[in-house]
């Protein structure tokens, strides 16, 4: 059991510290990059209504559909599959709880005032294997797409292997499938340190980035009146 | 650098600006060492780099979505014309170089020294295929504007000389002639006294102060000196106290094409000095895609404070008259198609004013599909129409142009931008097809109600 | 008691009658999972069955495995089994003593060589050469390995002898392991439990005794039939585990109206054993139904897995000091970096 100790432990703990490091390092070093400001005169003063772009940009416009109706489908599957069981499963919701007890004394829940309930387990299994599922299918659609096989790199090979990782270690130890719980366990928790780790240096960082890239281009068009 | 290549002897006598015998080639510019080359690819693509460009750079997930937003790629299917893959070296440098991770790329070697030969294959990429419609950016579910990074990109491939011979070759003469297309200020001058007497119409030239500056593209004043008259007969049914200026008439930018960033503000600042000289309120921009985002959206920028005049486009302007009840129109008993000049509509704001103007002259508006801010681009902007090499690929494209506007079964196409029109006229002489693109403004100049 | 005896006949000089037999048979097979049309076999089998030599070596334990099968609440189940089978060494429930005690070990061991049935509970000790724990002067090490010897098969009764257990708890001063560790060439049933359910042991004898062989067992040497599935896939309070409904302290509204106790700290969803089914003291209740969660007491090392009442999902950590640190650490290399590209810029438009 060495390794679940290990996992939640210690392994837990610098995986956490090595994406706070990486993200900020990597977020603090694009924000305090030269920045000028635009001086034409603006078509529309109120650029924040360009903000909507954060949601708008969600939903592909009825024009773009046809080649991407797969990207933008299995994209919709596996982000919601993997976000349910990720926010839903109720040993996740203690696993936050005792992070955020452990941290500053009390959970997030009360600090931020709310709080929501946790999915049937066997819900969030059948979110997790349709997650499992979709992200086997970009897969296979990176593999043969030419586009895509063509501006693929490592990053996008590790980063979904490091997104699919705890998924499915997430459903053995669940189902008990192949090795004791606490080996499962272990392993499920070691690919979550793995996805931590990497998150901060790939791709994964569009999960905040993607924020502020909308808000930017939202705004910065919205101000010229432009199409968004 | 200024010396004109002379493995490619330009031909001036035909109808478009070319090299004689274009073929497939890498075109470069002026004697260096190739790791000097790179060097000032990188130095100029990160000169003005902040942090948006950094943001987007930082952004991409590869979905290759992009792909299904780009003419070149939608239209040859060939994976190398995915938006995003184009900026690839400089994503590759921009990663080495410039961002947060940067020293440990470099220390690792994770991401190699961009070499020559990239640059070079990417040239075609850069140029030849990306008319920097921005049409990627809003299909880019990140939201990341692959368009403005190409622009980016263009300034080191400039510097490195390493851009399409004919680009680069009109981007010269503009800055030394003062016009692409030979429209020196003394053409300019004969032009419109030649085209005052000949259409009897008042053309003021050189007024010391004028509440409006006009302005004029080369490829107006060269091949649609309609254009000149009709705004002209415009500006004197509305009454309008307007001029042209020598020192400033000329509309396009191929500074800002080509990618030397010096010219462009040159360029630029011909028109907004003269416009200050005359005292100008408004500057009406031309019908032409790029020079209207070259000085609405990036002229005070170059300037270094706000404009003290308004920027418009002559669509906006029109559209206003019309709105204002000062522009009589004839009604035009027809069905027309409008096509959406990418740099006016799309990336431009101006998406409603040319439809004002169209439903003024009693058109039937027949709307392609997709429109607006998501139209397909004619094929030809952002330089590509100049490089010679590249019209197998822009024929490509242009068919796809001609099935949208077939589709409509509308009688006129109609445009603003004469460089689109320009493509348009190029494709339907290839193409041999029956339909001939219409420009907005002398429509509506053929119209007046006197 | 007369080994060579067959079991029916020894239950009928008891006075038993053949319909109270089939009934126990019945029952039998029901807690084994087996099929009814098995109840006549299995009566038959065993009816004829001779009913076979059992030692029952006491190592590092507490005799609570003891406690447990002579609680066993079916009608006479003990009483049954001790008729089942010849028990010839039991310390705490033979008459005899010492030497005596020792001799009659020896003696079925030796009449019965390579036909007994070895029980164990207690962990072995190997630490100093197995001094920490030792009978009449042999160390429980050298008498498991001498009993094996003669063995049939091993069954480690209670987590003790199936894992090491409490004695091998953290820091484990005696060296304690498993029966399974020190008996390798010999088949070992692990029936875990602290202790275990009375009837789990009387049905793998039954088992042992009516098919000759050793049940099904499974990668830890449980036998599948009681072990196949964990106390949570069984629980009478799953149902509001999946309707996310949770007992938050042991006298909250929850916990009176019967909510899960899996905040509480309960085991049951990795613990694989047949409480929640055959429950405890004839079939009376099992720990969840009188209010409190699992320990899983039958895992291994269940009493070093962080705490009976913390969650399952618990983590060992939390320090926002170092976090804060690593975040200022992450903003510090952020503006470094944002500073290197700003001179870099410089440097370009310098150079240029």
């Amino acid at each position: 059991m060495e390794l679940l100790e290990f996992a939640r432990g210690p392994g837990m703990f610098w995986s956490v510290v090595i994406f706070v490091i990486g993200v900020l390092w990597r977020l603090v070093g694009i924000v305090l990059l030269r920045s000028k400001a635009d001086l034409s005169e603006p078509r529309n003063p109120a650029a924040w209504r360009g903000l909507r772009n954060i949601v708008m940009r969600s939903w592909p416009r009825r024009e773009f559909l046809g080649g991407t109706v797969f990207n933008e489908t299995m994209g919709y599957v596996f982000h919601v599959g993997f976000l349910v069981a990720l926010f839903f499963f109720l040993p996740h919701l203690l696993f936050f709880r005792d992070v955020s007890q452990g941290l500053i004394g009390t959970s997030f829940g009360q600090v931020f005032g709310f709080s929501w309930p946790a999915l049937p387990g066997g819900m969030i299994y059948f979110f997790s294997a349709v997650s499992v599922a979709a992200l086997i299918a970009v897969l296979i659609h990176r593999l043969i797409s030419p586009v895509k096989r063509l501006i693929s790199n490592f990053d996008d090979y590790f980063s979904w292997f490091v997104t699919i990782a705890p998924l499915v270690t997430g459903m053995l130890a669940y189902s008990h499938v192949g090795a004791p719980y606490q080996t499962l366990l272990a392993l499920h928790l070691l690919s979550v340190n793995l996805l931590l780790v990497w998150f901060p240096f790939g791709k994964l960082m569009h999960s905040f980035t993607i924020f502020a890239t909308r808000s930017v281009q939202g705004m910065q068009f919205e101000r010229k009146g432009a199409s968004l | 650098m200024s010396n004109v290549n002379e493995q490619h002897p330009l031909e001036t006598d035909q109808p478009r600006f070319s090299v004689k015998k274009p073929e497939v080639r890498f075109d470069r510019q002026g004697e260096m060492p190739d790791e000097q080359r790179v060097r000032k690819a990188m130095q100029n693509f990160v000169k003005d780099f902040g942090r948006v460009a950094a943001l987007y750079m930082e952004s991409c997930i590869h979905c290759g979505m992009c792909a299904e937003a780009c003419h070149f790629y939608v239209t040859t299917e060939d994976p190398k014309y995915t938006p995003i893959w184009k900026l690839e070296p400089f994503k590759q440098a921009y990663k080495r170089e410039y961002g947060p991770f940067a020293f440990v790329y470099r220390l690792l070697n994770l991401k190699h020294r961009v070499t020559v030969e990239q640059l070079q294959e990417w040239q075609e990429l850069i140029y030849d295929s990306c008319t920097v419609c921005g049409r990627c950016s809003l299909m880019c579910p990140v939201s990341i504007d692959i368009a403005s990074l190409v622009s980016q990109a263009r300034h080191g491939m400039f510097q490195a000389g390493l851009v399409p011979h004919e680009l680069w070759a009109v981007a010269e003469r503009a800055e030394r002639e003062g016009s692409p297309l030979g429209a020196t200020p003394k053409v300019f001058r004969d032009r419109c006294e030649w085209l005052a007497d000949d259409h009897e119409v008042d053309i003021p030239v050189d007024k010391e102060k004028a509440d409006v500056l006009c302005a004029m593209s080369s490829i107006e004043i060269m091949k649609f000196p309609g254009s000149i008259v009709a705004t002209a007969k415009i500006m004197k049914h509305l009454g309008v106290d307007w001029t042209f200026r020598s020192d400033g008439y000329e509309a396009t930018n191929f500074g800002l094409l080509s990618g030397n960033s010096a010219w462009q503000k040159d360029m630029s600042m011909k028109l907004i000095n003269a416009a200050v000289a005359c005292g100008a309120r408004v500057l009406i921009l031309p019908e032409c895609g790029h020079a209207y985002g070259a000085l609405r959206w990036m002229g005070a920028n170059l300037y270094g404070k706000p404009l003290p005049f308004r920027v418009m486009h002559i669509a906006e302007f029109l559209a206003e008259a019309v709105k204002g009840g000062h522009l009589k129109l004839k009604k035009l008993d027809k069905s027309a198609t409008f096509h959406d000049p990418c740099q006016i509509v799309r990336r431009g704001g101006v998406i409603e004013a040319p439809r004002v103007v169209l439903e003024a002259l009693g058109v039937e508006l027949r709307e392609m599909f997709p429109a607006k801010g998501t139209n397909w681009c004619c094929g030809g902007g952002g330089g590509v129409v100049t490089i010679h090499r590249a019209d197998g690929l822009r024929y490509k494209t242009f068919q796809l142009k001609m099935k949208q506007i077939e589709e409509t079964g509308a009688e006129l196409p109609v445009t603003t931008c004469s460089n689109c029109r320009q493509t348009f006229d190029d494709g339907q002489a290839h193409f041999k097809w029956d339909k001939t693109m219409n420009s907005l403004l002398e429509m509506v100049a053929d119209n007046l109600d006197e | 008691m007369n080994p060579s005896s067959t079991v029916l006949d020894h239950l009928r000089s008891r006075g038993l009658t053949r319909r109270g037999f089939l009934q126990y048979c019945a029952s039998l097979a029901a807690l084994m999972g087996l099929h009814h049309s098995s109840v006549n076999a299995m009566a038959e089998a065993l009816g004829k069955a001779r009913r076979p030599s059992v030692i029952w070596l006491p190592f590092q334990e507490c005799t609570g495995c003891t406690e447990s099968i002579t609680r066993s609440g079916s009608p006479s189940i003990e009483t049954l089994i001790f008729d089942l089978v010849s028990l010839d060494y039991q310390e705490t429930l033979m008459a005899a003593a010492g030497h005596a005690a020792e001799e009659a070990r020896a003696q079925a061991m030796k009449e019965n060589f390579g036909k007994y049935l070895l029980l164990v509970d207690g962990s072995v000790a190997t630490g100093e050469n197995g001094a920490y724990s030792c009978i009449a002067g042999v160390s429980n090490l050298e008498a498991l390995k001498e009993a094996a010897k003669g063995a049939a098969a091993v069954i480690a009764v209670g987590s003790c002898a199936a894992f090491g257990g409490l004695p091998k708890a953290r820091p484990n001063p005696t060296a304690a392991v498993a029966v399974s560790e020190v008996v390798k060439d010999k088949p070992v049933v692990n029936i875990p439990g602290c202790p275990p359910i009375p009837e789990v042991m009387t049905g793998v004898l039954a088992h042992f005794l009516t098919f000759g062989r050793l049940p099904e067992l499974d990668p830890l040497g449980r036998p599948k039939a009681f072990y196949g599935e964990t106390i949570h896939d069984r629980c009478y309070r799953r149902p509001f585990y999946d309707q996310g409904k949770f007992a938050k302290t042991f006298d909250d509204e929850g916990a009176r109206s019967g909510w899960c106790l899996y905040e509480l700290g309960c085991k049951g969803p990795v613990t694989y054993n047949a409480c929640a089914t055959v429950k405890w003291n004839a079939g009376t209740s099992f720990p969840i139904q009188s209010g409190h969660g699992c320990l899983g007491c039958s895992e291994p090392d269940f009493w070093d897995l962080g705490g009976f009442y913390k969650p399952l999902s618990t983590v060992n950590w939390g320090s926002a000091k170092t976090l804060g640190a690593a975040a200022a650490a992450g903003v510090a290399l952020g503006a470094a970096a944002a500073a290197a590209a700003r001179k870099r810029q410089d440097d370009f438009i310098k150079g240029d």
